[in-house]
């Protein structure tokens, strides 16, 4: 049976006197909080034991007592000895230290319920405990030969009261972790130390504030204007959310239109921040307050660099330089588009074409370019009073400039996507009843209740147009399989570079900087588990240990406290992807994920 | 080195014990070989060369011999594990390409088999099964290594269509210079002579064994008022699934009383089902699916007549477990079944429908009147006819054989190759027996067999199983044990 | 304190050092050989004369910065990441067991796990690349199976001593966890 104490390391030189903790049910340890200093009043002490334990939720008690010998105080081990007996405990411990030596000498007394006392001292000599000596006569059925040991573990409390111990939440089934009910112990007994050596009360007391209280004027100022600005933009949110539900924008179109766009849903992405944000209460635990934190220094990098990109482009005229190569570019789009389908009208790659299915593809498209044109011809004028109009939302947040581009782009390739569309529409078609009249070729067909192929006995007529049917789709297929390839290729591209602005927006929305940023300048907050280091010892004392935290990696620190988003991640897997293309199936590659409330 | 046992996982082989005194175990030679056993086809597979393989390696452990298995990996069952009684297997990581069978190159498998055969200080290489690849790769290795070698066969084969051809022509190279060949039959005897020209002197009959204490008869699971005829096999091609969806609708016509109980797994099923839809035989007609091996009992004791429709067999385990459980067995006449059951215990016919229906149309007229023999009597007749126990017997014999044999050196394996396998087979694998010769020797050039951990025996005459807690003692009282790991 | 000299799985040297800090504390340290000068000087000498023979065809000095850009860099790469000094284990009775390594350029990584979460050390074997290794590893409990063992981490994963020094180290842990 080990016992072990873990130890603060302020409390290294203390002077003598009482040691404060808790002792942690079942695991036969226990956690030094305080040193209460020699004179005090036993029954104050214990007054001041009640308060902190009502305040704390802590089970403090007594644990035993510290020493370290000075000139005129010799008679301070017996005292301190005698002292067992005002405070009642199973187990007390004597720590105590000589100048010049590193390690302490630890003495525990046992009292057991007959009332008599057994003492044993975890002394090392040349690698052999010592035999314990009893004190009373009594016989005690426990034989407490020579297994009696004892670690101490050295931890430096300021830090791990600050620390989180990572996994955040254990499931219960998880057996009771001594070092995680530590790090709780330590958390809570805040209220323990505010009593500091400069008090005027009867009790002095040593831990890691006891030189007097940190505190720091920017903060506390903060904290005070917080609460009428958290006011005051809930205020400004509920409005909005009242002109947002007005009646009339809840029209279908206005609605589907809405559900496409990604600056709309970013708009409410940020809103739904904003939210979490403007509440006036304070946050309730470790994960709200980093969610918080990450949001607003997202949101705050987020506009800083919106007003750079807008410094850079209202700059120098950029905008209509823009605005004018825009027209160019989108007629060039479009002539190159109406040469590729005179090339597929023709003979491509030197490939023979069906003719006149050919021609009507052909026209089709062409007269749909056409159309596209002149609606951008439409427009020209006005392209630069958007342009500019849109480019005051970067003040919104580069995000917001982001989002805008990717719709923009989707508006502008609009006639791509309809051609693919109908491209996808017309080989998928094909290819269904390419299949549907092989398996009729080979007497069989899909059984649509048992999901599988059965042999089925046709008609000779039935045979017959089927085959017909099979050759003639068979021959057609070459040219409605080129011009899906193109047009899938065209629509491939254009998903490609809105995939790449989203996954950038998604990647601003939900990094947590605030998080690295802790993980960079005080490690010692987000923890994945301990270290220890064996200090070196002297023979003649117990063990010693020094406690350090280990952080959490940086990749853990990203992963664990990335801000939930409408995360852009392809649905399908490669081979997935593949197959669909292949049958001619629509592919919507970037799933937009609703954005949940967490 | 000991491993940690669990709980209950020593249990000893329920199905071993035999009324017989352990004396039994030192008749015969004293000398204990260390015996490897490769086959592509072990647990978790279930099957007849994976039960016999297992059974086999069971009841020569209990004789004293050191037996090791290697197979390739299942899914994500990787690694070393441990079976009954201290049975080492281990699933090597070899990619498995068709009907878990590994792809062989004849030298992917070298690094990986050297490791085995040196770690454990095999003496003995055994072989199972033609259909295995890492089986003949296993045997090259060890010629090459100059280790001992055995091989099992289980099946029959063919020898007019081209594939046939070529699988025998690398049988024969296989088998050439193997010591000592092992056949479960007699007609797989001359079957495997003929295919790969082999010295009937070198091949010796060994039949499979069923355990009886495994298949009892239980009439009470039986239903008096219709006749159950209960077909267990894959349904495959090979085992007449296409006959068998022929004589279901003559029988089910003439008959209304019978039922059919099908149970297996396989791409035939399709077959079955439709005849089944065809002719609405639902409720007379039940396909269970594929069944654990420790189901199949619990079906055999349902039914009355066991129907076995296989096109070509080189000895059916599944007709000996039907007339286990007092079934009535009822097979087609093909390769080795006239040999497994006395004339009274099975009805053979031509593999025809035809033939078949006639033959199930005089048991069940048969078992109407009530002329049958009692589950009893058949399950008492054939529980002495084959047992596992006989089996390891016959197997040590050949081992003992065997080990006074020497292995070819080099020179006469490629001369033997040459002169035995015809001029380009044997020319081609004799370039590769070379080359197999000069990757070995890379091998101990890169890794030498000194660098290599001997492992820890769990069973023969050094094993250390079942002494976990007394090691584990000495360890805590710090006593060395040089014994442990002495050479 | 001893010092005692082993093999690797390759046949390279290793050494293990056992220190008994006190009755029931041990510390194991598995420290593989150094990077040898030869390699080092082999790999550089390959990069350079290739990059020069780039350099020959294409006249372009940038290959040649480039390539000294990639040894240095490719070096402090691999000092940093890869390359590990020396592995330890630190048992602590009733307290729990502490898996460090340490890298050639000083970094060290450490774990700790706690012995509620314990459930044994053992010794195992596994296929491991073309090979077939004894390695030690801790067998973690599994909360919800009292008999099984959720995980396994493997000890010593970039040294690799052989079955000697591994029944060493596990005899001396398993005295400590019968203890506790």
């Amino acid at each position: 049976m080990v016992l072990r104490i873990f130890f603060p390391q302020c409390c290294n030189q203390a002077d003598s006197g009482l040691l404060v903790g808790h002792w942690m049910p079942g695991h036969d340890s226990a956690v030094v909080l305080a040193v209460i200093h020699y004179p005090f009043i036993p029954g104050q002490v214990k007054q001041y034991l009640q308060q902190m334990r009502s305040q704390s939720g802590v089970e403090l008690s007594v644990l035993g007592s510290w020493s370290i010998p000075k000139e005129g105080q010799e008679h301070m081990e017996s005292f301190l000895r005698d002292l067992s007996t005002i405070f009642p405990q199973d187990c007390w411990l004597q720590l105590s230290r000589t100048i010049g030596k590193m390690g302490f000498n630890c003495h525990v007394i046992y009292q057991d319920l007959n009332g008599s006392t057994t003492s044993c001292k975890a002394a090392k000599k040349n690698g052999k405990i010592k035999g314990c000596d009893r004190e009373s006569g009594e016989d005690n059925e426990e034989e407490l030969g020579d297994e009696e040991k004892m670690i101490l573990i050295h931890y430096e409390q300021r830090k791990v009261m600050q620390s989180q111990l990572h996994p955040i939440e254990v499931p219960d089934t998880d057996p009771p972790s001594e070092l995680r009910e530590v790090f709780q112990t330590v958390a809570r007994s805040r209220p323990l130390f505010f009593l500091d050596r400069y008090d005027d009360g009867p009790l002095k007391s040593t831990h890691w504030q006891s030189q007097g209280r940190e505190a720091s004027i920017i903060v506390e100022l903060l904290k005070q204007a917080s609460v009428p600005l958290c006011l005051l933009i809930s205020w400004l949110l509920s409005k909005w959310t009242r002109i947002c539900n007005f009646s009339l924008f809840n029209l279908y179109p206005l609605r589907f239109l809405s559900s496409k766009l990604s600056t709309c849903d970013q708009w409410s992405y940020r809103t739904e921040h904003m939210r979490t944000l403007s509440s006036v209460k304070p946050a309730a635990g470790h994960t709200p307050f980093m969610r918080k934190a990450n949001i607003l220094v997202s949101l705050l990098v987020d506009v800083a660099l919106g007003v750079l990109l807008m410094s850079w482009l209202y700059r120098d005229n950029r905008i209509s330089i823009i605005a004018n190569a825009l027209l160019p570019a989108a007629d060039h789009v479009a002539k190159e588009l109406e040469e590729l389908l005179q090339w597929l009208m023709g003979a491509p790659a030197g490939l023979k074409m069906n003719r006149a299915l050919d021609q009507v593809l052909g026209r089709f498209f062409l007269y749909h370019i056409h159309l596209w044109i002149s609606y951008i011809h439409l427009m020209s004028p006005f392209i630069e009073t958007i342009l500019w109009y849109g480019g005051l939302s970067a003040c919104l947040g580069i995000t917001f400039a982001l989002s805008l581009l990717s719709d923009m782009v989707a508006l502008l390739t609009f006639h791509i996507y309809c051609f693919y569309v109908y491209g996808a529409r017309l080989y998928c078609l094909k290819i269904y009843g390419l299949s549907s009249l092989w398996r009729l070729f080979r007497g069989k067909k899909w059984n649509v209740l048992r999901q599988r192929v059965d042999s089925c006995s046709y008609d000779l007529d039935q045979l017959f147009i089927g085959t017909l049917l099979f050759t003639i789709l068979l021959f057609l297929l070459p040219t409605t399989a080129l011009y899906y390839l193109v047009f899938t290729l065209l629509r491939l591209v254009v998903v490609m570079f809105q995939g790449v602005l989203h996954l950038s927006v998604d990647i601003i929305n939900s990094f947590p900087l605030f998080a690295v940023g802790l993980r960079v300048c005080q490690p010692y907050q987000l923890a994945e588990g301990v270290k220890f280091r064996v200090l070196c010892e002297e023979p003649g004392t117990a063990l010693h240990l020094l406690m350090e935290i280990n952080p959490l990696k940086c990749s853990a620190v990203v992963q664990r406290y990335r801000v939930p988003t409408y995360s852009c991640y392809p649905k399908d897997s490669w081979a997935a992807l593949v197959k669909k293309l292949f049958v001619g199936e629509l592919i919507y590659p970037w799933r937009h994920k609703t954005t949940k409330s967490d | 080195m000991h491993q940690r046992q669990r709980a209950g996982a020593l249990k000893k082989s329920s199905s071993q014990k035999c009324p017989e005194a352990p004396a039994d175990n030192f008749r015969g030679s004293t000398k204990k070989h260390s015996i490897c056993m490769v086959s592509d086809f072990f647990y978790p597979n279930m099957g007849g060369v994976e039960s016999h393989i297992y059974q086999l390696s069971q009841c020569l452990i209990e004789k004293g011999h050191k037996v090791v298995v290697v197979t390739h990996a299942y899914g994500r069952r990787k690694g070393v594990r441990y079976l009954t009684n201290g049975l080492k297997v281990y699933y090597l990581p070899l990619q498995v390409m068709y009907n878990q069978s590994t792809a062989t190159t004849c030298f992917h498998s070298l690094p990986l088999m050297r490791c085995v055969f040196v770690r454990e200080r095999i003496t003995v290489v055994h072989a199972h099964s033609s259909f295995s690849a890492m089986a003949h790769d296993s045997l090259f290795h060890a010629k090459t290594m100059g280790l001992n070698t055995v091989f099992t066969d289980h099946s029959l084969f063919g020898f007019a269509d081209v594939s046939s051809v070529l699988t025998n022509k690398l049988l024969t190279v296989s088998l050439c210079d193997t010591n000592h060949i092992i056949c479960v039959s007699y007609t797989s005897k001359e079957n495997t002579v003929l295919r790969a020209a082999l010295n009937p002197e070198i091949v010796s009959v060994i039949p499979n064994a069923v355990d009886p204490t495994d298949f009892t008869p239980d009439p009470s699971f039986r239903r008096d008022d219709r006749i159950t005829i209960v077909v267990i096999s894959r349904l495959v091609y090979r085992k007449g699934i296409d006959l068998l969806g022929g004589i279901i609708p003559e029988l089910c016509l003439k008959y209304p009383d019978l039922h059919f109980l099908i149970g297996g797994e396989g791409p035939k099923r399709i077959v079955l089902e439709e005849v089944r839809e065809k002719y609405q035989l639902h409720d007379r007609v039940r396909l269970l699916g594929a069944l654990e091996h420790k189901d199949v009992r619990g079906v055999l004791v349902q039914g009355h007549i066991f129907l076995n429709t296989s096109l070509t067999e080189a000895f059916c385990m599944a007709i000996v477990e039907g007339a286990s459980c007092g079934l009535q067995v009822v097979s087609t006449r093909v390769g080795g079944i006239p040999e497994v059951l006395p004339e009274e215990l099975i009805t053979l016919c031509e593999p025809t429908v035809r033939s078949l229906c006639a033959g199930l149309e005089t048991v069940i007229a048969r078992q109407r009147v009530g002329s049958l023999p009692p589950p009893e009597s058949i399950h008492s007749r054939v529980r002495t006819l084959y047992t596992w126990r006989n089996v390891a017997e016959r197997t040590e014999k050949v081992y003992d054989r065997v080990s006074t044999e020497e292995v070819l050196p080099l020179d006469r394996r490629l001369l033997r190759l040459r002169s035995h396998c015809g001029p380009v087979a044997g020319s081609v694998f004799a370039f590769m027996a070379v080359l197999d010769f000069l990757f070995l020797l890379l091998l101990q050039w890169l890794v030498p067999d000194r660098v290599m951990d001997v492992a820890v025996d769990a069973t023969g005459p050094r094993s250390m199983w079942g002494q976990g807690s007394s090691i584990k003692l000495n360890a805590t009282k710090g006593a060395a044990n040089p014994d442990l790991f002495g050479e | 304190m001893e010092d005692e000299s082993f093999t690797d799985i390759s046949g390279k040297p290793v050494s293990l050092d056992c220190r008994n800090h006190s009755n029931f504390c041990r510390e194991f340290t598995v420290s593989s050989a150094k990077i040898s000068i030869g390699k080092v000087l082999a790999y550089t000498c390959c990069v350079w004369l290739l990059a020069y023979a780039v350099f020959w065809v294409t006249e372009n000095t940038a290959v040649l910065s480039s390539a000294i850009l990639i040894t240095l860099v490719g070096m402090t790469l691999h000092i940093h990441f890869v390359k590990v000094d020396h592995e330890s284990l630190l048992v602590i009775g009733s307290l729990g067991i502490q898996v460090s390594s340490s890298y050639a350029s000083g970094r060290e990584t450490t774990t700790f796990i706690e012995m509620n979460k314990i459930k044994d050390i053992v010794i195992n074997e596994a296929i491991y690349m073309q090979q077939i290794i004894y390695y030690l590893c801790v067998l973690l409990k599994d909360p919800s199976d009292p008999e099984g063992a959720s995980s396994v981490v493997p000890l010593f994963q970039s040294s690799k001593p052989r079955l000697d020094c591994l029944v060493k180290v596990y005899k001396s842990c398993q005295e400590i966890l019968s203890k506790c």
